[in-house]
């Protein structure tokens, strides 16, 4: 697979709707690449997807390691249908209510149908209100239909993706759209799967696309129980660089990935991240986080008796946004450090890394 | 025993988290012969089986209620106190609590420039001791009370009191199970949790225990129907809802569709809740070891976590039949949720 693949992959992905609670159209597309580069793809009892390579060990040297990328997006969800026809919606993961005026949706009832977020004009505000950004219950959705047609599409519990399209930017280093966050993950785990081939390993590598990370890890909790790894990696996205934010806590975009670092993760497998990267000559950053790192990293950690857990981040400018930006040269280089790292891990390396 | 008389009698015991042995030892009176199994867990949740064929399911409604903590004596026999779940001090003014050994105090503030400045530092409750002395031979740093206040039936069909949430589950699971056949096409586990207020604390236990193939909590809703209240497309009065979300779940759409199917069949009105606030049992069982499929059967209950929330008879008789019919149907396949 080379960088153009990725770009395709990349857009396909961003333009898929997978909000958390559901997320069958975004597991199809990632599907079809996964049954493209894996032996076996299987749906748990929780819907997270789990594709297997397997490995070159005996059956009594088995070993798993799980490398694990959440493909749900932020969203919402239909609360009301007012009279007049505009719909009242809730958030599905932590939207931010200054990005959302303006933006096309998708309301996905009996069939899937367009809308935008309208807010009242600004001629019509105060001086005051003008300034201040609109609660998100105070929002609504217009699709032009009136209420009683709406009704026979769509109704509460009906949940609402963003339908902005990614683009290449001209510069073809980037891209920019919608759910970059998770997606960028779900690509570097694809693209992993790909590189592998031209890899041996000892270890069965599972590759999950976990469901409603957005709203609590909740798929990653038994996703981990069920899979039992002896060893996994969380891949996520982390704060790019930007104008105005702290440059302690944001990562460069074309830099590489960013490597966590702090008490979610196995100290020495972090570290072991560090020093596969420099033996292949692949860039990275170090991420310190010093408790909760808001990724399915949290939840592998203490699954069972505790599995020895890592993060591997590409950086992405303007998180839950529907701009999400990232660099393609990091996703490749995220991709190949994964691939290298699940090619090493033996029995034997693990009780190195225990050592430590 | 009739619904009403259930709840009359469960609404009014005394059991906030961690504390809840009046409402267990009551309800297991209650259940009698009417199971196959009935057992107690390491935390106190109460299990009651009746077996069946093929699947097991897992039915949850809590017994906790929310509460306070003694956290201070002072020198004059005032009690300071801290919320035992979600329990709001602005709530609490004027209001009595009961504590386990019936003393009865009742809670107001210091004086107060602004009634924002209105927080638990600035409360007390009052147990009508004069002194340190006597109020340490009444209470003790850490004993727990709940509100205080009777069942009543504000006019026919409408019922008040304190712990609607989550008796009101309760007794529909005590009623439906007096009502249940011989003969069961799956297995039912009925548990009665505890800690539920204090983040599904039983629930989580109860699920990994008893290894359930699906789930459903009964609890309480809020509902949209008061003056100026948030968005929400529940009301009081026009039947059982069927969860959609809350905080802590997103409910497997397998799972609602089923229980969509069994209230259409048996002519059974029903509304969405999507609730934007708060969990319930389901959050804990759905992420029980590997998963499992769950949903969520709510009651439409107005001021909920207050010391007089109020449930419309209706919701309650329909909520009873909508989960008897599910528990005489078939539930879905395995095969259908692995293929989702």
């Amino acid at each position: 697979m080379n960088k153009e693949n990725l770009i395709d992959i990349l857009l396909e992905l961003s333009s898929v709707a997978g909000v958390s609670g559901n997320e069958t159209a975004a597991l199809e597309a990632v599907r079809s690449y996964f049954d493209l580069y894996t032996d076996e793809v299987k749906l748990d009892r929780f819907g997270n997807l789990i594709a297997l390579k397997k490995g070159e060990a005996s059956a009594a040297e088995k070993i798993t390691v799980a490398l694990v990328a959440h493909v749900d997006e932020i969203g919402a969800m239909v609360t009301k249908i007012e009279p007049a026809g505009f719909l009242r919606f809730t958030p599905l993961g932590g939207l931010d209510p200054r990005v959302l005026p303006g933006q096309r949706v998708v309301v996905h009832g009996k069939k899937a149908i367009e809308g935008v977020i309208g807010a009242t004009a600004p001629h019509h505000l105060s001086m005051q209100d003008r300034e201040k950004s609109i609660p998100v219950e105070k929002l609504f959705i217009d699709t032009g239909y009136d209420a009683d047609t709406l009704k026979t599409i769509t109704g509460v519990g009906d949940t609402i993706s963003f339908g902005q399209k990614p683009i290449l930017l001209k510069n073809r280093k980037m891209i920019t759209g919608k759910a970059l966050d998770n997606r960028a993950g779900i690509a570097a785990l694809i693209f992993c799967a790909a590189e592998l081939a031209g890899l041996r390993h000892q270890a069965d590598i599972c590759f999950i696309a976990s469901l409603q990370e957005e709203v609590g890890l909740r798929g990653a909790v038994t996703a981990a129980y069920g899979l039992k790894p002896n060893l996994a990696v969380a891949v996520d996205v982390t704060h790019g660089d930007t104008p105005g934010t702290d440059d302690k806590k944001t990562y460069k975009l074309g830099a590489g990935p960013a490597l966590g670092v702090g008490p979610n993760f196995h100290p020495s497998l972090s570290f072991a991240m560090q020093q596969i990267a420099q033996e292949f000559n692949l860039s990275y950053q170090v991420e310190p986080i010093p408790a909760h790192s808001g990724t399915d990293a949290w939840a592998f950690q203490v699954s069972r008796e505790g599995i020895p857990t890592a993060l591997l981040s590409i950086p992405l400018r303007y998180m839950h946004t529907t701009v999400e930006m990232l660099c393609l040269e990091d996703l490749v280089t995220g991709s190949r450090l994964l691939a290298r790292l699940a090619a090493k891990v033996t029995n034997s390396y693990l009780e190195e890394l225990k050592k430590c | 025993m009739a619904i009403r008389d259930t709840l009359k009698k469960l609404t009014e015991a005394y059991g906030p988290s961690g504390e809840e042995e009046n409402v267990r030892s009551m309800i297991r009176d209650m259940l009698n012969d009417q199971v196959d199994q009935i057992f107690e867990d390491n935390l106190g949740n109460l299990f009651a089986i009746r077996k069946g064929q093929k699947l097991k399911v897992m039915v949850s409604a809590h017994m906790d209620e929310i509460g306070v903590i003694v956290t201070h004596i002072d020198e004059n026999g005032f009690l300071r106190i801290a919320p035992v779940g979600g329990i709001s001090p602005r709530l609490l003014i004027g209001q009595r609590l009961r504590f386990n050994n019936e003393l009865i105090g009742t809670v107001y503030h210091e004086k107060l420039k602004e009634l924002k400045e209105l927080d638990w530092p600035k409360i007390y409750l009052d147990i009508g001791a004069d002194d340190l002395e006597t109020a340490k031979k009444l209470v003790k740093i850490g004993d727990l009370a709940c509100l205080d206040q009777p069942f009543k039936e504000q006019r026919e069909g409408r019922y008040l009191a304190k712990a609607m949430d989550d008796r009101a589950g309760c007794a529909i699971l005590v009623e439906v199970i007096n009502r249940l056949p011989a003969e069961l096409p799956h297995e039912v586990c009925f548990v009665f949790s505890v800690q539920e207020e204090l983040g599904l604390r039983g629930a989580k236990t109860a699920a990994y225990r008893y290894e359930p193939d699906f789930g459903l909590a009964v609890d309480v809703t809020t509902v949209g129907d008061t003056p100026k209240a948030a968005t929400m497309e529940v009301s009081l009065g026009k039947g059982p809802a069927i969860k959609v979300k809350d905080n802590s779940v997103l409910c497997h759409p397998l799972i609602r569709r089923f229980m969509v199917d069994v209230a259409e069949k048996n002519k059974i009105p029903f509304q969405y809740e999507v609730l934007t606030r708060g969990g319930t049992d389901a959050g804990a069982i759905h992420l029980s070891r590997e998963g499992v499929p769950s949903g969520a059967l709510s009651i439409p209950c107005r001021y909920v976590h207050t010391a007089s929330e109020i449930v419309d008879k209706s919701d309650l008789d329909y909520a009873v039949l909508l989960l008897e019919k599910m528990l005489l149907s078939s539930w879905p396949q395995m095969e259908e949720i692995n293929l989702r």
